[in-house]
Order: C-alpha cells, then structure tokens, then sequence
C-alpha cells in the first residue's frame, strides 16, 4: 500500500518535521531487526515524543487503515520490528526519559524507548537494579523488552520481563488510551498488562511501562567450569538443578563460541576446552557460600577440568562481556547463520545436545551453542555460507529438524526470542488449530482492524511480507543472544 | 429444551455417569450460589466430560457457574442466572512430573495438599499458600488468583502458571502456554486465565513451574507495639539485602484469629536456605527489628497454617493499594470497623500491599456497605487502589459494588474479550467486574 501525500502531512503535522522520516535512506535503516533475512521498509517512520502523540497517531493510522509497526533500539532477533507490508513504523526512541523512581515502592515508571541498562545505572547507587538482561541490555529498550517478553541470563532466578512488569500505558490497536496495571501489585480483572506483555505490538504501543525493581543482593559469586565435552557440561547442569539449586544463572557455552570469543573480545576462557559453564549465584552471603562447595563438587564429578572462580569485579565482568557480547564476534567464525531459541525440560538438556552433534554431523555443518542452559534454552546457531550452493538449504533442514527434536521432547519453540514473522509459521508445531484460533481472537478484540504489527506473531496468509531472503551482508555488526 | 427436562438430565447422566449427576434438593441447595440453587450439579471425571457438558451447555443456553473446593465461591457478584455447577473435584490426576525439571501438570482439581504429598518426596513444592489451606484446588486457587504468604519470594498463580488447558464457552478444548518453565511462543493465554473466574472458560488441568524446598527453614514472629513501628520495620526490611521467602502481617483480632498471641502488629517471616544463611539472616532479621523496637520469637512452622482464620470472616474485603502504603490501609480499616462497632481482624501481605479485611459481626450489618465499604474504598480508590469484596452475604453485595469501579477503557476491553469467548453469557454470567 502507498500512503498518501494527505496521510503524511497529518502524521507531520503530529510528530512535526523532525519526528517523521520518509526519505528512502533513511527508512532503509528501518528495513529489518537484527534477523536481517526480513527485509521490509516501512513507508514512513514516525518518531513522537508523547503518549498523546502516539495516541493521534493510532488513531490516525485506524481511520486510514494504515499498518503501525512498533519498533524500539531494533535489537530483536525475530523479524519483528520491519513491515512486511509498510506502513507506518512508530519508533520509541525518542520517549526515553525515567518518569519516576519511586524506592519506597521499589518500583520505576519510564517511557518505551528507556535503555534496559539505563534503569539499573540509575538505581544502582540507591541499592536497586532492573532485573532482566538481555545480553542487548545496554542498548535494547525496555518498551522493546516488554512488548517481546525478553530474557536474559540472570532470569533462571529472577524471572523474565513479565514478572517484573507491574504496569503499562498503551494505546490499543482500538484507539484506546488505557493504563493497565500500576504501582498496586493486584488488580480486579482480567490480567490485561500480563497479556500485552510479549505481544509484541500485535495489541497496542506501549507508551510508558513501570517495572518492579529489585534490591541488589549482599553478594555475587562467578564461577567458571570447564568441560572436555557438551555432554558433560550438559550432565552437569542437570544435576545442579536436580539438587536443588537454583543459581542466579547458568549459562553454558561450547568449543566453537569459546574460540570464537577469545579471538575476539578476549574474556579469559580456557581454550581448547569442549564447553564451559558460567555459573553465577547471588544473594546473602551465607548462602552463596553454602550453594557453591556443592556446585563446585558436581562439576567435579562430571569430569570437570578447570573450576575457576572470579576473584575481583574487573574479572567477573571480563567473564559476562565475553557471554553477552557472544554472538557479535561470530563473524569470525562464519559469514551466515541461522539462530534458534527453542527451548526443552531441563531434564532433556543432555540428549537434545546429543540430537544436534548428530543433526550437525548429517547436514556437514557446524552449530555454535551459547545459551541459557539452567532454563533448557538453546541459541544454536547454525553456522552456512551462502556463496556455497546448497548450504542454506541444509542450513534450513537441519533448524527444521532441531526444532522437531525440542518440541518431541516437550519443549517451546521459543523461550525469549518472541515469534515477530521468523517463527510465526513455528506456532503450529505447538499449537493445534484451536489454540492458534484463541489467540487470533484474542487479537482481534485489541485491535478490530488487524492495523498492528500485521503478519507477525500468529501465522497468517502467506502473502505477507518478501518472507524468507538470505542476506548479503553477511552479519550484522554487534548481535545479542 | 428447560433445564428441568429429563432428557437432558440423561444427557448430562450420559456424558457424566449417572452417579455424578446431583439432582436431590439438599445436594442442589449445598451447592447455591448467592443464594441462587442450581437445577442439577455435575461431576465430571475427565477433560473430554467437560468438553462435552459445556458443548451441551451451549447447544441448550444453560448457565453454568464452576466449583473447585468450594472455598472461594462467595467471591464475585450474585451470577445473573444458574442453571449447573460443574464440579471440577473428580479430575484429580497428577498427570505428569518430572522431578528434575520442576514443572509439574496437574488436572484443575487436584488439591494443593495431595500436590504437596505428591512431590514432598522428591523435596519439591508449588510455592502457593493461600487462605483456605491445602484442601483448595489447583483450578480454583488459579481462577480466584488467591496468594498466600509465599508471595514475598515466589509470586502468585499468574508467576508458576506455565501452561493451561481449559475448556471454552462452546466446549473446545484448549491449550494455551507451555510446558517448560520459559517460553514466549504467542499469548501469555495463561496469565488471561488467572484470575478470570470461570468467566472464559473452564480451567481442566495446570502446568506449574515448582521450587525445590530449601534444607532448612525458620520462622519469626516480630511483635511491635504499634503500626508506626512496625511500617518503619518493614520499610527498612524491603530495604535491606535480607531474603525472605514468606511473610505476613497480622493485627491484634488477626492474632486471636489465628490462635496466635496478641499483639497490636505483627509480622511473621519465613527465611529458607542453607542452615548456615538462615542462621546468618536470622540474626540479621532480630538485630533490624530490635532497631525499630520490635520483639523477636521464633515462630512455630505449624503457626502458618493457621493464618487462613484471620481471612475467614463472613465478611472479607480485599484492599490492594500500593505496598508502602500497607499500613496506613490496615489502620483506616481497623478505624473504619470501630466507627461502626465491628468486629475485625487484618491479614496482610507485605511488600505487595495487600490487606485482607474481615468482618466478623456488627449491631447494624445494613450499614456495612454505604458507611464503612464504600468511603474505604474511595479513599483506596483516590490512590490507584482498589477493594474488593471477596466474600460477603447476598444481601450485602447489593448494597456495595463486588469489585468496585473499572477504568470506563479497560471495562470496553474487558467487556470485548467475554463478548468474544463467551457471547451468550453462560459462563459464570454477571459475576465479573462491570456484571459481565
């Protein structure tokens, strides 16, 4: 579709001058997330400033039946924030102030387009933090975080973004200005902040969001474990969690991304190891002392080759940089890859990882794993070369076959990723018709013209969008898994 | 067809089993609702007999109203019509659970305390405790949102609830969620279901997300003499680097309630971890409230089971406000129910800011509603709170909203979702928020 000159002008006439792009570079910027195969430009790109700009906006764009694609710093990973059929693309960035920190409550009201890492630097010095960390944090915005659901390491124990949202501000897809939720932590009614949490921007844009912020814990320890083999590290996980121990994360990463990382960023992990595990507990003291003789010894059981425990701040940060800047040093390691985010029962962690070694050795391609191991959420990437005819296609059936694997397993066919359009024909694996049929309903109820983020989340006719495009570029430059 | 008609009667005996279809008048008057007797009441044992009862529901515009323990059924309005309660106590299967996991999926009426034998072997717990103890189920516990004093550390229903299967308006079954403790894949359909009370759909099986139980674990009681006192304690406790697992305020009638010695406020504080941590922040917990003029005891564990009697008035309003403001809402109520010569006693949840009020007797019980509810919940009201009255006689809910006023916006969305899953009103009809 085409907007016309009279929709761009009332649009101007809303975010003024400034606040809209149309111009074809810029919006060429706006062309795709981080899952750079999607390409779709949107056909202009407004940037307001207020509640009530985005408010006119909405209901401009229902009158006109005009797409809206919300979008945050662009850091999802999914195919989420591009328009496969134009539109207008409504960008946060620009309503990036805390509104309220308010400690008594322990809890912060910002605007969508706030840094997810800014909140913590501003409530660090009072003792408090913002408990998701997406491995973007420092430039992924917490409207972006809410409205994908987003995780992190750190939420084996803390939870992900929707236990840490007491309440948004959002223009429905309807037209509605509404403030659901707020600093009361119950509310009669249907949870409706729950459910516009991870929606992606399929109900409604979210204006402003407050979050629970949590007291910073009387200590931290870092513990690094090194593993001859994944299926070790794997056995080791498993029985962490089997013992009962819930640590604050627990991330593993194997050979290829351990290679790859202190080639680039250099975080100090051994090399020539066959996986390593980054252990972090947190809380009192006391219990972190009592959590990690345990830890430590089931390490030790499963053939463990190196337990290492960072002695000073400076060290363990050094350990995280490496974990969280993972996937931007890829490109040394492969010009194109496939990334997943499936997830099994934790129990499974062990045989999935057995299922892909034997996956990647039929289709002659090698998968890098960096993930969340204490929540059996996988980030394999499928490493290819698209000059190499056929590789992309072996790429592909090998994704296809891991993510049967993890669903026969009892797993999800994303744990913190989101859906956007990459995996929006993946619901059907989860869900049966019925299911998928709530949902669509549920949609509709938010947004009665089907104007939101269209094509995205749910699977939809397949005329939407110029679908599956492999790149040229080869990576885009600093990624976050 | 009327729903006295015998031949729906056998159909339902049909779908159910005879044996699970109540029709005699004691039976029928033990399950009213407000006051309201049903025509029949029907037990069905498995999710496919739901399916089917409500698929005949709907083919017969009969109005049904669902039936866990029973515990929590005074809570929403008078229903506008009710022809069935369906009683969910036969599906009580523990369907699958894999210790190593910690997720475990349960059908909706299973009961907290057979759930709790089912994994204490395996040192494993749902982490819910709500008012009304262990013999509530698993669906009504989730469909009433009820929490407990395990809130401090682990939440309520809307953060264990991974997954949920339930049954729609027109009896089709439906899953929504996951059964693994992280997924984003679509609607978080499981957080529209708690809380919604049988308005969307009938709950018939849970998946849960459980926690290992912690090798040791004590309690506190930490008496002060007034609510000043203990607000600035409690202030200074979410402040600080302490981690509870559990707690609860309780005032002086509370106290009395629940067995426990009086005092004017108390709180108790559950803290579970290593023997060593718990010894470590137990002493850090006695030296914080000596600080704030608090006595410390250490609490019996027994003592937390028998908090759900200071919330077991005839009347029990629920004030959730903003959590620093915990105190001040337990003074009003306490000030409110003197004005008028009642009986009160106060469970509290500290650190989420809310207050259970019960009522128990007064000399003028019509003048409940309009002098003591409706100015309380005003004042609540002004600062972004709200009262519910989560139990109370029929007579008593008519002279004060059940749940107060709704945002005129969020009622319209509220208002389009039942018209979507529930167009003809047979769930649970008029019992929600707005009469919907």
């Amino acid at each position: 579709m085409t907007l016309t000159p009279q929709i761009l002008r009332a649009l101007e006439g809303i975010v003024g001058p400034a606040g809209l792009v149309v111009s074809r570079e810029g919006l060429l910027t706006y062309e795709c997330d981080m899952h750079t195969f999607y390409k779709g430009a949107p056909e202009a790109v407004a940037l307001p400033v207020s509640t009530e700009q985005v408010a006119a906006i909405v209901r401009l764009c229902r009158r006109e039946h005009v797409p809206i694609v919300p979008r945050g710093s662009g850091t999802g990973l999914i195919g989420g924030a591009m328009a496969p059929v134009g539109g207008v693309m409504v960008s946060t960035t620009r309503m990036n102030r805390i509104l309220e920190l308010d400690f008594p409550n322990r809890c912060a009201t910002v605007q969508p387009g706030l840094i997810n890492l800014w909140l913590s630097q501003a409530t660090r010095e009072h003792g408090y933090f913002f408990a998701p960390d997406p491995s973007s944090q420092m430039v992924s915005s917490i409207g972006g975080n809410a409205s994908t659901n987003a995780g992190g390491p750190h939420c084996l124990k803390y939870g992900i973004t929707v236990n840490h949202v007491l309440g948004l501000e959002v223009v429905t897809g309807a037209g509605e200005l509404v403030r659901l939720g707020g600093k009361a932590h119950e509310r009669p009614g249907y949870d409706l902040t729950g459910v516009m949490v991870g929606a992606e921007g399929t109900l409604g844009l979210v204006t402003a969001v407050t979050v629970r912020l949590t007291h910073v814990p009387e200590g931290v320890k870092t513990i690094l474990a090194s593993f001859s083999t994944i299926e070790d590290a794997s056995e080791a996980v498993s029985a962490i969690i089997r013992a009962g121990i819930i640590p604050a994360a627990l991330e593993m990463l194997d050979e290829v991304v351990i290679r790859a990382i202190e080639e680039g960023v250099g975080a100090g992990y051994p090399k020539g190891a066959g996986a390593v595990l980054l252990i972090e507990l947190d809380g009192p003291a006391a219990e972190i002392e009592a959590q990690s003789a345990p830890i430590e010894a089931i390490c030790r059981d499963h053939l463990a080759l190196e337990i290492r425990v960072a002695q000073s701040e400076a060290e363990r940060a050094l350990l995280w940089k490496g974990r969280k800047e993972a996937a931007g040093v890829f490109g040394r390691l492969t010009p194109n890859w496939l990334l997943q985010d499936a997830v099994v029962p934790r129990s499974k962690l062990p045989q999935i990882m057995k299922e892909l070694l034997a996956i990647a050795a039929r289709h002659r391609l090698v998968i890098a794993n960096v993930f969340h191991a204490g929540d059996g959420n996988l980030h394999p990437l499928i490493c290819y070369d698209d000059r190499v005819p056929g590789e992309l296609e072996r790429a592909k059936q090998a994704n296809e076959e891991l993510l049967g694997a993890c669903l026969r397993l009892g797993g999800s066919v994303t744990g913190e990723h989101g859906v956007g359009l990459d995996k929006s024909g993946s619901l059907s694996m989860q869900f049966a018709a019925a299911d998928l049929n709530f949902m669509a309903r549920l949609r509709r109820t938010f947004d009665p013209d089907s104007i939101m983020n269209p094509g995205k989340l749910l699977p939809s006719h397949p005329a939407c969008g110029e679908g599956f495009r492999p790149a040229v570029r080869p990576l885009p430059a600093g990624t976050w898994i | 067809m009327a729903v006295g008609a015998p031949a729906l009667h056998e159909a339902l005996g049909d779908i159910a089993g005879r044996e699970h279809l109540l029709r005699d008048p004691a039976a029928l008057a033990d399950h009213a609702v407000d006051g309201l007797t049903p025509a029949a009441v029907i037990r069905p044992g498995s999710a496919d007999e739901v399916s089917r009862v409500l698929g005949l529901c709907a083919a017969e515009r009969l109005a049904l109203v669902v039936r866990g323990s029973g515990t929590a059924l005074a809570l929403g309005n008078p229903p506008r019509r009710l022809d069935l309660v369906l009683d969910t106590s036969r599906l009580r299967t523990v369907r699958d659970y894999v210790p190593e996991d910690m997720v475990a999926t349960v059908d909706a009426g299973v009961t907290l305390d057979a759930l709790a034998t089912h994994l204490a072997p395996h040192r494993q717990m749902l982490a819910l405790d709500p008012p009304g103890g262990g013999s509530r189920s698993v669906g009504g516990v989730l469909a009433t949102h009820a929490s407990g004093s395990f809130r401090f550390r682990y939440g309520t229903g809307r953060d264990l609830l991974l997954g949920v299967r339930f049954v729609q308006a027109d009896g089709t079954l439906t899953w929504g969620g996951a059964k693994v403790v992280k997924s984003v894949t679509g609607y978080d359909v499981p957080k529209l279901m708690v809380g919604s009370l049988g308005t969307l759909g009938v709950l018939v099986e849970a998946t849960l997300r459980l926690h290992p139980v912690p090798p040791a674990s004590r309690s506190w009681r930490l008496g002060f003499g007034s609510a000043a006192a203990a607000r600035a304690f409690l202030a200074a406790l979410l402040d600080s680097t302490l981690q509870p697992d559990r707690a609860a305020l309780l005032d002086d009638g509370g106290l009395r309630r629940a067995g426990l010695a009086p005092d004017a406020v108390v709180l108790l504080i559950g803290v579970s971890s290593a023997p060593e941590a718990v010894e470590s922040q137990g002493q850090a917990l006695e030296r914080l409230a000596r600080a704030h003029q608090g006595r410390a005891e250490i609490l019996a564990d027994s003592a937390w089971r028998s908090l759900g009697a200071a919330a077991a008035g005839p009347v029990l309003l629920r004030v959730a406000a903003e959590p620093s403001r915990l105190l001040d809402w337990v003074t009003a109520a306490q000030s409110a129910a003197a004005r008028l010569g009642v009986g009160v006693s106060v469970l509290a949840q500290p650190g989420h800011g809310v207050v259970q009020v019960s009522l128990w007797a007064a000399s003028n019980p019509a003048r409940i509603g309009p002098e003591l509810i409706v100015p309380l919940r005003r004042a609540v009201e002004a600062e972004g709170g709200s009262l519910v009255v989560e139990r109370a006689p029929t007579e008593l809910k008519g002279s004060c909203e059940v749940w107060g006023s709704i945002d005129r916006e969020i009622l319209a969305i509220t208002t389009r979702i039942k018209m979507e899953f529930d167009p003809d009103g047979l769930l649970a009809p008029g019992r929600f928020v707005g009469g919907l």
